[in-house]
């Protein structure tokens, strides 16, 4: 008899880039008071990599957060889409202010605070708001779990204890390289934008169609699997916590000055047709011309 | 803390089998220039520093010191032919923290040196993930995905880093990094904690660096530098990690091939779904692959399943989160102009901006500017198009 699956996922609360939901001041800038907060289409991603293990081996899912209050609602959301059994939010005005280590600690912490040993940890490539894609590799570390960034594909034998992740590497300015790794568990994924979970069985099918009516059931009572934990709680270094713990400050923001022109353009009417006639002609002869490489 | 205990600056250098990264270099460009400018300011004696890993990688050790490096650490070992990111966090971590290497650097601080002052990675596949473990492995600060860097002494003042009272902080890296909407510029900076209630060393201070955004020096064949080789002390259970296969692959997205690229922006927002056929259309005229800028890759429309699962995908991005591209003509179509997507297209040779807001920034990125609506615009396009083909025809 093989132990179950243990997965955990962490999650980000994050503006909601959807035209209609996603609101900018004049200046081009994100106004944040207007733009409403959902699950981050990236943590979309990481909670359905987390449900592929549920399918495919039973995995017992624990979905984590560190955010306001608020961010129950997206964690009941990640428990429909997941059937999480776990859903956990680490919530507390000491952890405001934190850069990416110190979310990471917090995360750390909080991770520890799960039932169980984890065998493998999900998060997101990165959050469309901050866009570091630094928390979760750095909360992989302060774990100590083997950390595979841009995870396009994973398999696991759950009679070894080991894992097989194909990764996509972009050497940019030489070419892509998928690698295929195989690891002992524990391991902690970001899995990459491009992944989908194939569901290629009937067995599968028939689990997937289980799950998801579990998981429908369950997201209605969602308070009733969640933990909330404060600072003191999460029983995590208040040294490396929040402000504190943070190496990096925000020194400014400017608006970036619009830079020299590098090209004189000729602006022309979009209605004057002579005109559009004589840039289709020039842009005709740059393509005729030979390509040496 | 004394001015010996964090020194010179160590540039992260990737390469596949041999081969640089062009970021590596434009790393090395970027810290050759800072390092002149802050061994002159300062009256000191830095250094660039290569940190180089790999296997049967000796040779281009030389190629650093051409390229502005005073030392290269090279790691030449079996177990790091591929970058393995456990295995590859520690033995960096153990270079930056080495006395011996630091000594071979420079004897006269043999005593003192701690770590590196600072630290460059390449904001891509590779740098992005091992700046965050190693940082988290030596518990410093890391600002990512940055364009411009600074070094300037600043006064600050700041509730948890000076208890609220002014300090100046020496020798501080600006580290400039664009937001997500390319408006914004955001300045971060590494500081150590000098209120006595939190005190704190946070050094190095480091960055992921965005590829295409610094120069690379010319090399210079003359250049002398020092090579120390060193051997990292690896863990038996990190090697466990095993690599079983590497294959070579092209992106589904190939914008190599063709010689004209038609991409589009937030504009297309008020008919996307029409308007994505527009530039559909535009673009199989001119035999034109399709790009779109990195806002649409989030997928901020509601368009039908094909138009999204075609158009609004990562591989297509243009910029410095994406594909760098110079076609001989590129037509950015409802595309304001945001910085890191100029990064992507500067160098195209033939550039035509469609745009209603004669104010974009694109405007000063093009040959031409076409002012109006794409929905005007681009149907008068193709009609001019198709006769000047049947023109060529008859």
């Amino acid at each position: 008899m093989v132990d179950p699956l243990n997965v955990a996922v962490i999650v980000k609360l994050e503006p909601d880039f959807s035209e209609g939901n996603v609101s900018y001041n004049p200046d081009g800038t994100l106004n944040r008071a207007e733009t409403k907060n959902i699950l981050g289409p990236h943590s979309a991603i990481a909670v359905t990599a987390a449900f592929y293990a549920k399918v495919k081996h039973g995995a017992k899912i624990s979905i984590g957060t560190m955010g306001p209050p608020t961010a129950e609602s997206m964690l009941q959301h990640a428990q429909l889409m997941s059937d999480a059994d776990e859903l956990y939010l680490y919530s507390d005005r000491a952890f405001a202010g934190a850069d990416t280590l110190a979310t990471a600690e917090v995360l750390k912490s909080g991770i520890l605070k799960m039932q169980g040993k984890m065998d493998i940890v999900f998060s997101g490539h990165r959050a469309s708001d901050g866009e570091t894609g630094q928390t979760g590799p750095q909360t992989a570390w302060k774990l100590g779990m083997t950390f595979f960034g841009h995870v396009i594909d994973y398999e696991v034998n759950t009679e070894s204890r080991t894992i097989r992740v194909k990764r996509l590497v972009r050497l940019q300015g030489i070419y892509d390289v998928i690698e295929e790794i195989e690891a002992p568990l524990p391991v902690f994924i970001a899995i990459d934008p491009s992944y989908k979970p194939k569901f290629n069985t009937v067995s599968q099918r028939l689990a997937y169609e289980k799950y998801q009516k579990e998981a429908s059931q369950r997201s209605q009572n969602s308070k009733q699997y969640l933990k909330v934990f404060n600072a003191t709680q999460i029983e995590g270094d208040p040294k490396l916590i929040g402000i504190t713990g943070s190496p990096t400050i925000v020194y400014k923001v400017e608006r970036i000055p619009k830079g020299k022109a590098t090209r004189q353009a000729e602006v022309i009417d979009g209605q004057d047709r002579e005109q559009i006639r004589k840039i289709v002609a020039r842009m005709n002869q740059s393509l005729s011309t030979m390509v040496i490489k | 803390m004394t001015d010996g205990d964090f020194r010179h600056v160590y540039v992260i250098i990737e390469h596949e089998d041999g081969k640089i990264l062009q970021v590596s270099l434009e790393m090395l460009g970027e810290a050759r220039r800072m390092m002149d400018d802050f061994n002159k300011k300062y009256l000191s004696k830095e250094k660039v520093v290569a940190v180089l890993l790999g296997y049967n990688i000796k040779e281009i050790s030389k190629t650093l010191i051409q390229h502005g490096a005073d030392a290269v650490v090279c790691a030449d070992n079996q177990e790091l032919r591929f970058v393995r990111n456990t295995v590859y966090t520690k033995a960096i971590s153990q270079i930056a923290s080495d006395r011996e290497i630091a000594t071979n650097i420079e004897p006269e601080y043999a005593v003192q040196f701690k770590r590196p002052r600072y630290m460059f990675f390449g904001a891509d596949s590779i740098g992005r993930h091992l700046s965050a473990t190693v940082m988290a492995h030596l518990d410093s600060g890391l600002a990512s995905d940055i364009n411009k860097l600074v070094v300037a002494d600043l006064q600050i003042t700041h509730q948890n880093k000076t208890g609220g009272k002014p300090l100046t902080y020496e020798k501080t890296l600006e580290m400039y990094r664009p937001d997500f909407s390319g408006f914004l510029w955001t300045t971060i900076l590494c500081l150590d904690n000098r209120n006595p209630a939190t005190q704190k060393d946070f050094h190095p201070q480091a960055c992921s660096i965005i590829p295409g955004v610094f120069e690379v020096i010319k090399p210079d064949p003359q250049r002398q530098g020092t090579i120390i080789n060193y051997t990292p002390r690896f863990d038996e259970q990190d090697l466990k990690v095993k690599i079983i296969d590497r294959k070579i692959v092209k992106s589904e997205i190939d914008f190599d091939s063709h010689k004209a690229v038609v991409s589009f922006g937030r504009g297309v927002k008020d008919l996307p779904e029409q308007n994505i056929k527009l530039i559909e259309e535009l673009a199989s005229e001119i035999d034109a692959q399709i790009g779109i800028t990195l806002p649409l890759s989030k997928r901020p429309f509601s368009v039908s399943q094909t138009v999204d699962s075609t158009y609004l995908i990562p591989d297509r991005v243009i910029g410095t989160s994406g594909r760098k591209v110079s076609p001989k003509v590129y037509v950015a179509v409802g595309i304001s102009g945001a910085m890191q997507h100029i990064a992507g297209m500067k160098d195209s040779e033939f550039i035509i901006a469609i745009n209603p807001d004669e104010n974009a920034a694109i405007r000063n990125e093009c040959d031409v500017f076409v002012k109006g609506r794409m929905e005007d615009v681009i149907p008068i396009f193709i009609e001019e198009i198709q006769k000047q083909k049947q023109a060529v025809q008859a």
